[in-house]
């Protein structure tokens, strides 16, 4: 099954991703994020031809914690987070929790 | 639970029966533990990899994007953003490490040529167009980021629940198959001291009786003894 990719922030991150093709895009102004980007996220994880969700790492902090939760650790689609360094995404607290010790610690 | 089983033999050949499995099925489990963080070690290298070309490419294009904007405004690039014709497109196939079903994505009209992209060549300057390559540039690799992170996070899952099988053999199922043995094996071990002090004590008893016997009918034949003189 094709899928597609989605992108949620200001519409000054959704535009380049415009540019490269990108048609599932939400647009939150900065100032109406925290009332409206938890609607923004669930609406593009219910849909189900985005396969990839692309945000940017500081747009998280306006989620709600179980919105947050439920897109750090979900796999379909999948959220990748731009400008958040190598430990972005929930993924180095989670390695931490299985793993045991901190492996994306930055030297 | 030591003290809810039953002490039998046949209760002792049961749990004899299932800490020979459960002590079979920690050592396979904690090899696939194992086995599953050097996996786990390899895609992690791969994935900081890729997260350090996700971070520079998008870098590379907000800095495109910016110049295209200052250029030309930003009502000309939104334009030429909503002119778009051709949509990236993503299909998944799945691939198995180690029983974990992991996507691999493949990705199709992410890089597109200059007529194919549907804003019009004379209406644009090329700042748009370096910063749409710029742009697809940066999917391309978010694709790749997606489908290494995704492999990731199920084979967290996948070790983390491991781990808690392992740790739940280790800690808590075992110990308490240890303890219903011994507990069996010493109550079976006192049943047998007390048949073996019952019989001893029957065996006593039973040798006194005989004594008695003896002793009886000793008496009466030492009794009867002179009648049949007399006869």
């Amino acid at each position: 099954m094709s899928q597609e990719i989605g992108v949620i922030g200001s519409p000054d991150f959704t535009t380049g991703f415009r540019l490269a093709g990108v048609r599932r895009f939400a647009n939150v102004p900065d100032e109406e994020k925290p009332a409206q980007l938890d609607d923004a996220v669930e609406e593009m994880l219910d849909d189900e031809d985005v396969g990839i969700v692309v945000m940017h790492d500081d747009d998280l902090d306006h989620l709600s914690r179980t919105v947050r939760q439920n897109v750090e650790t979900s796999v379909e689609p999948v959220l990748v987070t731009l400008g958040g360094g190598a430990a972005a995404g929930g993924l180095r607290e989670q390695i931490k929790r299985a793993i045991g010790i901190d492996l994306m610690e930055e030297d | 639970m030591a003290k809810e089983v039953k002490p039998t033999r046949k209760n002792l050949m049961a749990i004899e029966d299932r800490i020979e499995l459960s002590e079979r099925g920690h050592d396979t489990l904690e090899k696939k533990r194992d086995g599953l963080i050097m996996e786990f070690m390899d895609i992690l290298d791969q994935a900081q990899e890729v997260r350090e070309n996700v971070d520079d490419q998008y870098q590379r294009a907000q800095r495109a994007i910016n110049m295209a904007r200052a250029m030309e405004g930003d009502v000309a690039v939104r334009g030429a953003a909503s002119a778009l014709k051709e949509h990236p497109e993503i299909t998944s196939e799945s691939k198995n490490i180690m029983g974990v079903v992991v996507p691999q994505i493949e990705s199709s009209k992410v890089q597109k040529d200059l007529d194919e992209r549907g804003y019009g060549v004379l209406g644009t300057s090329a700042r748009i167009d370096e910063a749409a390559e710029a742009y697809e540039d940066l999917l391309e690799t978010i694709i790749l980021a997606a489908e290494v992170e995704t492999a990731m996070k199920k084979m967290l899952e996948e070790i983390e629940k491991t781990k808690r099988r392992v740790n739940a053999l280790e800690f808590k199922l075992l110990p308490d198959l240890y303890s219903s043995q011994e507990y069996i094996e010493q109550k079976l071990e006192e049943q047998e001291r007390e048949e073996i002090f019952r019989m001893k004590k029957i065996k006593a008893k039973k040798e006194e009786e005989e004594d008695a016997d003896h002793l009886t009918t000793d008496e009466e034949e030492e009794t009867e003894e002179p009648l049949t003189a007399d006869d």
